[in-house]
């Protein structure tokens, strides 16, 4: 077992020079100010000889403070529950910093979205073209930077359009473009076959960019910042406002009760059913099992029922604010929401017993989509994703917050890889989550649900993960004055398991893509829309309808084989 | 008379396209649930197509970003004529809370002419079923502009 | 294989008819639900608490004169999070359970409230609202 402190000698006694700072303002969290030319040995060190994990790279425009731009490495160690963030200060006169992307190719995109939001180029990159702004956006103006007005709207200039990969010599391009009926979100994907088989894929994405870290830091004050960051997702909204809620008050030292953790904490695990059986029926129609689809979705309803009386609205449950929630949850609302849970877990049961055996689906689901587990560390995937390749990992257990230290959490984890793994993992996670409430309501302690507190100190940060339905999302803060942040930064969880794509789909079956890239649960935040291009006979084949065509019918395929 | 030409071309039942011009997702998962068993728009003939060239009104969710414009105006101009474009949730009617961030032009109706506003963030499934049944002209909307002004504190003090 | 294509038909005939009798039938809300506001301009005193938390912005302040405060409020951005209920010193601001906000104009969205201010002896900005008194004198006492 390592601590922070024993981690900062190590690293202290070996680049002890090249560390111009370090500070542990809470236990395991460790932020280092190293100089620039030390990255690549401490990144390596960290990641090989100690065991951690890439979670996400933050840019920020500290001119005003030190006079430089500060790209913050942010890792984490699940054994020893660590945090570690590195920060990298780059002079503004020539920003550039060694990229990272060779050691662990996790943190691709994060370096992307450092150089199109501060400028700060990444040095040896091996894929640099611009990430997250719109196509029309002109080249340096870089919208992160505190000389840039959150309303500012540039002149459109169209020559910046990303310049997507040329396919392989032989292979057709399937453009998946940006709307598709059955995954929301636009999102573009150009798909590269060979007759039925994938050869190579490329993506452009963000079209969900909303500015939302600018506004943060703009205009928005500390308790606006709660409502709008459970906007990011519909779906998984409340975690993004708890990750936010937590990381303000560890940075601010505001000590909450008791029982807010464990309000907290059931909100948490009934987004997950929900979030959960939303999946399975969105997986179900895409494989053409509408069955499914009808059926957890009239599963699902009571527990928006549930969640409206509780907090006033089925979703953007609005509860939390800096140091505590708004609404409590009475002690007359537990018989009721106790009945639901009830009758939640045996209809659960019954599908699950239902899909267990139907071998149609085995044949669907079960080599599709799969990820080793080595792939799965090396590009940082979360959640489900990365527990159904044998990779265990949980914040819920690892990174304790709310209420989850005194209660017990069983991660399930299988291997395999494929859809069927993951399938599996999430609906363990759904029986466990009903375990997890009723034990947190009888457990609840009495007590007040917003904690006094003074003025918030400004600059002080701090990391906080939560485990969302999809993974791990992660959100930073630097405290600021003037009522707000100085630095807000967000990752979502679909951010690392999106860029295994690629990886995921090589050499699949072009029917097979939607369900693959379903399994991963992207949150809309970001993704799809495929058009397939056939290389060989180079004309637009199919549409996305006609690709959830190939996919139902792969379905009666399989069926009709597998009774005969 | 346009708007009784509307309702005679859509009496009997309307095929819906959703689109997503940037959202949360909140929105566009309680378009879905009004299929689902407990609300069931199937029954008054609402489905919901694959393609826009088969739909009747277009469903936008979402402040429209940059990078989304091109691509919306395109499927604004591949639905037939006659067609109904209605903005749901906040965000599309009116910007939401983004509606003067650097990447969002505003609500949809800066961008595409919107003929229904469904508000609520996200608006519930029956809220979706009532915009409909108004954008059909089976039902009378329920709200009206409030304009409040103190004229007779003001000219009593003035006396 | 057949055994569980069984069981899904089951579990389906076993739910039955589940649809809810909505539109034919009004549904009410649950207590506590977040739906549309409703702004009462008596008990307004102008104070702007519910512009300074409302997070869309949508509550906007503006003083057209040195004794009027215009209050407007824009409610297609409304995000129905009841901070400006909370706030709201006077209770001028209630969430009311109505969700049946479709139209086809967004002016109905609009609620302009105008104020008529006391204003500072020295700077000569309004600030703050007709003393309770001065309103009581000329409403009468019937209408408190």
């Amino acid at each position: 077992m390592q601590t922070g402190s024993q981690l900062i000698e190590a690293l202290m006694s070996k680049f002890g020079a090249g560390i111009e700072r370090w500070e542990e303002p809470s236990p395991g969290k460790v932020f280092l100010t190293i100089q620039p030319d030390i990255l690549l040995p401490v990144a390596k060190d960290l990641l090989i000889t100690y065991g951690f994990r890439f979670l996400v790279n933050v840019g920020s425009d500290e001119v005003l403070l030190n006079g430089m731009y500060v790209v913050s490495h942010i890792f984490s160690q699940d054994r020893d529950r660590l945090f570690c963030c590195v920060r990298v200060p780059v002079n503004p006169a020539n920003p550039v910093i060694d990229s990272i992307t060779p050691l662990i190719s996790g943190a691709n995109w994060a370096e992307r979205e450092v150089r199109d939001m501060i400028g700060v180029k990444p040095k040896n990159h091996p894929d640099p073209r611009r990430l997250i702004l719109s196509d029309d956006w002109p080249e340096n103006v870089y919208p992160l930077r505190k000389g840039f007005a959150y309303d500012e709207k540039p002149e459109a200039s169209p020559d910046n359009r990303v310049k997507m990969k040329k396919p392989p010599d032989g292979a057709r391009t399937v453009p998946i473009g940006p709307f598709f009926p059955v995954l929301e979100e636009p999102a573009y994907f150009k798909v590269f076959v060979e007759g039925e088989k994938i050869v190579g894929c490329d993506y452009r994405g963000f079209y969900s960019h909303r500015g939302i870290e600018k506004m943060g830091e703009d205009v928005l004050t500390y308790n606006q910042i709660c409502f709008i960051a459970e906007r990011i997702c519909g779906i998984c909204g409340f975690v993004h406002s708890t990750c936010y809620c937590e990381a303000v008050e560890e940075a601010a030292g505001i000590e909450v009760p008791p029982r807010v953790g464990y309000i907290r904490t059931i909100m948490l695990e009934l987004e997950r059913i929900h979030s959960h059986l939303l999946w399975l029926g969105i997986a179900g129609h895409i494989i053409g099992f509408d069955t499914i689809l009808m059926q957890s979705w009239r599963i699902r309803e009571p527990v928006m029922w549930l969640c409206e009386q509780i907090s006033g609205n089925r979703k953007t449950y609005g509860m939390n604010l800096v140091g505590g929630v708004r609404r409590d949850i009475p002690r007359e609302l537990h018989p009721g929401m106790l009945d639901t849970l009830t009758t939640i877990e045996k209809e659960l049961s019954a599908v699950f017993k239902a899909i267990q055996g139907d071998t149609s689906l085995h044949s669907r689901l079960r080599n599709v989509g799969v990820i080793p587990k080595d792939v799965a560390e090396e590009f940082c995937v979360v959640g489900p994703v990365a527990r159904g390749s044998g990779v265990d990992i949980d914040s819920r257990r690892d990174h304790f917050y709310a209420a989850y230290k005194n209660l017990d959490v069983r991660v399930s984890v299988h291997e395999g890889g494929g859809c069927w793994a993951r399938t599996l993992v999430r609906l363990d996670e759904l029986f466990d989550s009903v375990r997890i409430i009723r034990q947190a309501l009888q457990d609840m302690p009495e007590g007040n649900i917003m904690a006094e507190f003074d003025d918030i100190p400004p600059y002080k940060e701090a990391v906080v993960v939560v485990e969302a339905p999809r993974g791990e999302a992660v959100h930073y803060v630097m405290t600021g004055g003037d009522n707000r942040p100085y630095r807000w930064k967000v990752r979502a969880p679909t951010y690392p398991n999106l860029q295994v794509v690629p990886d995921m789909i090589q050499n699949e079956e072009i029917a097979d893509v939607p369900i693959s890239i379903g399994s991963l649960d992207p949150c809309f935040s970001c993704t799809e829309r495929m058009i397939v291009v056939d290389r060989k006979t180079d004309k637009n084949c199919m549409t996305g309808q006609d690709l959830i065509r190939l996919s139902r019918e792969k379905t009666k395929k399989l069926k009709m084989r597998n009774t005969h | 008379m346009f708007k009784t030409l509307l309702q005679k071309s859509f009496k009997k039942s309307i095929w819906v396209y959703h689109t997503n011009a940037g959202a949360c997702n909140g929105c566009d998962i309680e378009v879905i649930n009004v299929l689902t068993p407990y609300y069931d728009a199937e029954r008054f003939g609402i489905k919901l197509v694959g393609s826009p060239r088969y739909a009747d009104a277009l469903l936008v969710s979402g402040p429209v970003t940059r990078q989304v414009l091109p691509a919306l105006l395109k499927l604004y101009e591949s639905v037939p004529d006659p067609k109904l474009v209605i903005a749901v949730g906040s965000c599309a009617a009116g910007g939401g809370i983004w509606h003067d961030s650097y990447n969002i032009l505003g609500g949809v109706d800066n961008v595409l002419p919107v003929n229904y506003y469904i508000p609520g963030c996200p608006p519930r499934p029956e809220a979706i079923l009532h915009g409909v049944a108004v954008a059909l002209g089976l039902v009378p909307k329920k709200i009206s502009p409030v304009v409040h002004k103190e004229e007779k504190i003001a000219k009593w003090m003035k006396s | 294989m057949l055994l569980s294509k069984l069981k899904q038909a089951w579990i389906c005939l076993k739910a039955g008819r589940v649809t809810l009798p909505y539109p034919f039938k009004p549904l009410s809300p649950p207590e506590g639900f977040r739906g549309m506001l409703d702004i009462d301009p008596n008990k307004c005193i102008g104070c702007a608490g519910c512009a300074n938390v409302c997070t869309p912005r949508a509550i906007v302040v503006t003083d057209t004169d040195q004794d009027w405060r215009r209050i407007d409020f824009y409610l297609e951005r409304c995000t129905y999070c009841g901070r400006c209920e909370e706030v709201c010193p006077e209770g001028a601001i209630v969430m009311t359970p109505v969700f049946e906000m479709a139209t086809d104009d967004k002016q109905d969205l609009h609620v302009s409230i105008e104020l008529y201010m006391g204003s500072c002896g020295r700077c000569g900005r309004c600030f703050t609202p007709v003393h309770p008194l001065d309103k009581l004198m000329n409403t009468g006492f019937r209408e408190c």
